[in-house]
């Protein structure tokens, strides 16, 4: 397909890498031209500098090719122009990230047709989401919803406690009065391995789970903690994403906002009546002490810097508080964040990028998910007429051996899927996947096509 | 640096080389070759060379501009070995220095031949003699991108590395594509010219080895005279117009052939590029026309035909020069120093650089006129990025230095001072014939051992643009 995105900054650019790897024609613009320079030494793509919201600039880089325009700078206005104009110019879609929480209110004037938008991106509203949805879910270290919150793929750490600790997985079934749910991955000592039927469970391990929607508490008891009642919330950093955090949860709980800025602060302390906003410095760690983090059941850093982020929390997981999570938004430091002992990791670069994906790959493939530090994927199919993985049941099928089925969504019915197993077309099949893998599931989803000669020749 | 990597797609490119080994040998059949087996030996020899690099060694990860200049580099170096097989097998050119610096003469489409007499050679050695120029014209690995899409962004900076100009035109987003494009151009326009040349009374084989010599800008004949030998006009001006396609940049002939029609008129480049041609014709015309002459006609053609091919760094000759006046022997080598320009087939310092220069010397005037002024580079309007003006100066000076050290170089072997001179011009700028005892109707077979290694080492600096060669024999590139 041919996307056109604007803006180069650390959104745009983690979007047109991902989307690029997917084989899609990337052409971006973008004002500044260090981050001109970054993006077309970096990516396959065809990087234009140039202000993104001016008509001659978005018709210099063939608008009216585009099927995608999406405008991903740091300035709603100028997202939503572009958007408008690429409506106009007869683009199919268009994606708009914007920063102002006014544009997804309900009671907004103007509709999301009336903006040019086709997906309005709310990127710290959505990883206060994430957040919240996150420090509901007291175990799950990563959550993500697919079919409209049908299946749910679960990510929690194993305690000593777990009632389940060394039973072989094709067991567990039976233990564990047959959950509905298959355990995708195991992320232990820093691999991650697809568990076969006589693995087992250790306490350490980082296990992926995903599972029908309403045993999802029951499959967080598997982790073996107890759910903690919340009442005691601390946030680090006043912006965006900490006080749509604050607005979601001062009504169930009592939340604290530690902010440096004092106009920031005040103004905070203007919006948020039900909040308690203390003027300091974050990395103070006496202060912290000092507000009782000894006492939090939650602490949230979302400061935008990464590494108080990291500092924080894992002085607040030291402190036996049970749910501590850090914003990261560097890509490299996700990856390193798992071995430092960090379970909890949001980053509002690759909620992003899933959601824009999502909203892509609409048509065949129905959803995908990155699990952020493990590089692997979470994809949802659609089983197509005449492909390989409809062919015989899946013990046949030549299943790449680093990937795993999770979940069949056959017309209303969630099947967690045998060896014995027979996909149909039409199914809609959620498979956890390490990249290596991506290349020859796509092929067993697509339907046939001639692979051409050189290619084969190429990989024997 | 990968040097797995690197050894690894040098492979695939002795795979690709082998695969064109075998578009000569239709010719050699149909000629009834004695030395046809050539070919496919040397087809054979760098397919399995090819493959047992390419299976023994694995691509590790995406690659850095470092790594694309040794790819490069080392291909080009590599790549005129293994092209060198079949005029050593079929004893045409049983010397390896002189089947070398033949085959690296023709795939920098220098044109540079060592040959004294080349009519007795079998057809199968002198189509693949054109050959190896239209695959170095618009580049091997060019073309490697174009079929093989796995590179992904280390394609780009093997793209930058072998295509000439300041800064590499991407015509999409994916390199892949661009290539694809750039082949696509460059394979329609030279259907088109060889179409024309048959036209002309030319058959096949002479048409397409001499559509080869032009759409590269190479300049090697299956003539000895050159393409004076059909002493036709019209051949002569097909010549001229193709040389000029040639010479000027593909992804405007890409855009033209797309509908853009007066994309051409917008072009600062390509407008300096034919005045530059008009303007050197009307100054040499004057002395041919007085001096040699004496008709109007012929003065034009023979002029304007060796001011294209000098100009666009072809080569071909309708005409010897040597006999004309020495200002206007002068003039030649002033347009071999200028070039074609950026993104043809063309060798030179291209026009677009030299433009550029310019307009930086006059906003140096500027400067020092008004101390405060902000005086940015131009080109029509937009601002030329003032890395890539550095850039360009840096080249200029880098080829004035290389360019002295080579004439000193040709020197101290015992050549003429005209010979030096117009060799180590003709080698650097991928033109082909110089001055002197490599003039138009000489040959290299006379240039001593070590300074035909010399000129293959020039001749592929020219081509891949200094800067990509050169970089290899800085220290810091070696360091960790």
């Amino acid at each position: 397909m041919q996307i056109l995105i604007i803006g180069a900054g650390d959104i745009g650019f983690q979007l047109a890498k991902r989307l690029s790897q997917e084989k899609h024609d990337i052409t971006m613009i973008e004002a500044d031209p260090q981050k001109v320079k970054r993006a077309s030494e970096q990516l396959d793509a065809l990087v234009l500098s140039g202000n993104g919201a001016s008509y001659r600039m978005l018709q210099q880089a063939n608008l009216d090719q585009m099927e995608i325009v999406a405008a991903m700078t740091d300035s709603d206005e100028a997202n939503l122009m572009a958007c408008r104009l690429a409506k106009k110019s007869g683009v199919q879609t268009t994606i708009a990230r914007v920063r102002h929480p006014q544009f997804t209110q309900p009671d907004f004037v103007l509709s999301p047709e009336e903006l040019g938008t086709d997906l309005i991106l709310h990127p710290e509203k959505e990883t206060a989401d994430t957040i919240v949805h996150l420090i509901h879910k007291a175990s799950a270290t990563y959550a993500v919803e697919f079919e409209g919150g049908r299946i749910e793929l679960l990510g929690m750490r194993i305690t000593q406690q777990s009632p389940y600790l060394d039973i072989p997985l094709q067991y567990l079934g039976q233990e564990a009065d047959n959950l509905h749910m298959r355990i995708v991955a195991i992320n232990r000592d820093h691999q991650t391995l697809i568990p076969r039927g006589q693995d087992a469970l250790a306490p350490g391990d980082q296990v992926f789970v995903i599972c029908d929607h309403d045993y999802s508490s029951q499959v967080i008891a598997l982790a073996g903690r107890k759910e903690t009642h919340l009442k005691n919330v601390m946030i680090l950093g006043g912006g965006l994403i900490g006080q749509f955090i604050a607005s979601n949860l001062e009504h169930e709980a009592h939340v604290k906002i530690i902010e440096n800025n004092i106009t920031t602060a005040e103004r905070l302390a203007n919006i948020l009546p039900h909040t308690l906003i203390i003027h300091g410095d974050g990395t103070d760690f006496d202060l912290l002490e000092h507000e009782g983090l000894l006492d939090m059941d939650a602490f949230v850093a979302v400061t935008g810097k990464d590494e108080s982020n990291i500092i924080t929390t894992l002085l607040a997981q030291h402190s036996n508080v049970s749910r501590s999570i850090a914003l990261v938004n560097n890509a490299a430091y996700l990856s390193i964040a798992g071995k430092i002992g960090m379970d909890v990791v949001v980053s509002k670069q690759s909620l992003t990028v899933n959601a824009v994906q999502r909203f892509i790959h609409q048509q065949q493939v129905a959803s995908i998910a990155g699990l952020p530090g493990i590089g692997a994927q979470v994809i949802e199919y659609i089983a197509g007429h005449g492909c390989e993985i409809t062919c015989g049941e899946l013990k046949d099928v030549r299943f790449p051996h680093n990937a795993i089925v999770g979940a069949v969504l056959r017309e209303d019915d969630l099947i967690i899927p045998h060896g014995d197993t027979q996909i149909r077309p039409g199914d809609k099949v959620v498979v956890f996947a390490l990249p290596q893998a991506v290349n020859e599931l796509e092929r067993l989803f697509q339907e046939e096509r001639s692979r051409s000669r050189l290619s084969q020749f190429l990989h024997v | 640096m990968h040097f797995a990597s690197v050894i690894h797609l040098q492979g695939l490119l002795l795979m690709f080389l082998a695969a064109s080994m075998l578009l000569p040998i239709p010719f050699s059949l149909y000629y009834g070759d004695a030395d046809y087996s050539a070919l496919p030996i040397s087809a054979g020899i760098t397919f399995v060379s090819g493959f047992l690099t390419y299976k023994f060694t694995r691509f590790k990860q995406d690659l850095w501009a470092k790594e694309g200049f040794a790819v490069v580099t080392l291909g080009w170096i590599i790549l005129s070995a293994f092209g060198a097989l079949p005029f050593m097998l079929s004893d045409a050119i049983p010397s390896f220095t002189d089947a070398y610096f033949e085959t690296m003469s023709g795939f920098t489409t220098t044109g540079a031949t060592i040959l004294t007499d080349i009519e007795p050679l079998s057809h199968g050695i002198l189509f693949w003699r054109s050959l190896t120029h239209w695959i170095g014209g618009m580049g091997i690995i060019v073309l490697s991108l174009a079929i093989l899409p796995f590179l992904g962004v280390g394609g780009m900076q093997l793209f930058k590395a072998e295509v000439p100009g300041p800064v590499a035109d991407k015509l999409t987003p994916r390199i892949t594509e661009t290539a694809k494009i750039l082949w696509g151009v460059y394979v329609l326009i030279s259907a088109a010219e060889a179409a024309l040349l048959m036209l002309g009374g030319m058959d096949l084989f002479e048409a397409l080895t001499h559509t080869f010599g032009t759409m590269a800008t190479g300049g090697f004949s299956t003539r000895n005279a050159s393409v004076g030998a059909y002493n036709s006009a019209y051949i002569d001006y097909v010549i001229i117009f193709f040389m000029i396609i040639a010479g000027s940049n593909f992804s405007l002939h890409y855009r033209f052939l797309r509908g853009d029609f007066s994309v051409y008129l917008r072009n600062i480049e390509f407008l300096y590029f034919v005045s530059i041609i008009a303007l050197a014709t009307v100054i040499i015309g004057v002395d041919t026309f007085f001096n040699q002459y004496q008709s109007l006609a012929k003065a034009l053609q023979d002029t304007l035909f060796q001011v294209a091919s000098i100009q666009t760094t072809t080569g071909f000759g309708t005409a010897d020069y040597e006999q004309w006046a020495f200002s206007s022997q002068f003039v030649l080598l002033t347009l071999m120093f200028i070039g074609g320009c950026a993104g043809s087939t063309g060798g030179g310092m291209k026009v677009i650089r030299i433009h550029l220069l310019i307009k930086f010397v006059f906003s140096e005037i500027t400067r020092l006129i008004h101390p405060h002024a902000v005086v940015p580079v131009r080109l029509r309007k937009i601002t030329v990025p003032p890395d890539v003006v550095t850039n360009v100066l840096g080249f200029f000076i880098l080829g004035i230095l290389v360019y002295i050290v080579g004439v000193f170089a040709m020197a101290a072997l015992g050549l003429d001072m005209a010979t030096s001179f117009g060799a180590t011009a003709a080698t650097l700028w991928n033109i082909g014939p110089g001055l002197g005892s490599v003039g138009p109707t000489d040959n290299y077979a006379h240039i001593p051992f070590l300074g035909k290694w010399l000129l293959s080492l020039y001749m592929l600096m020219g081509r891949l643009e200094l800067f990509t060669v050169i970089i290899l024999f800085s220290p810091s590139y070696w360091r960790k």
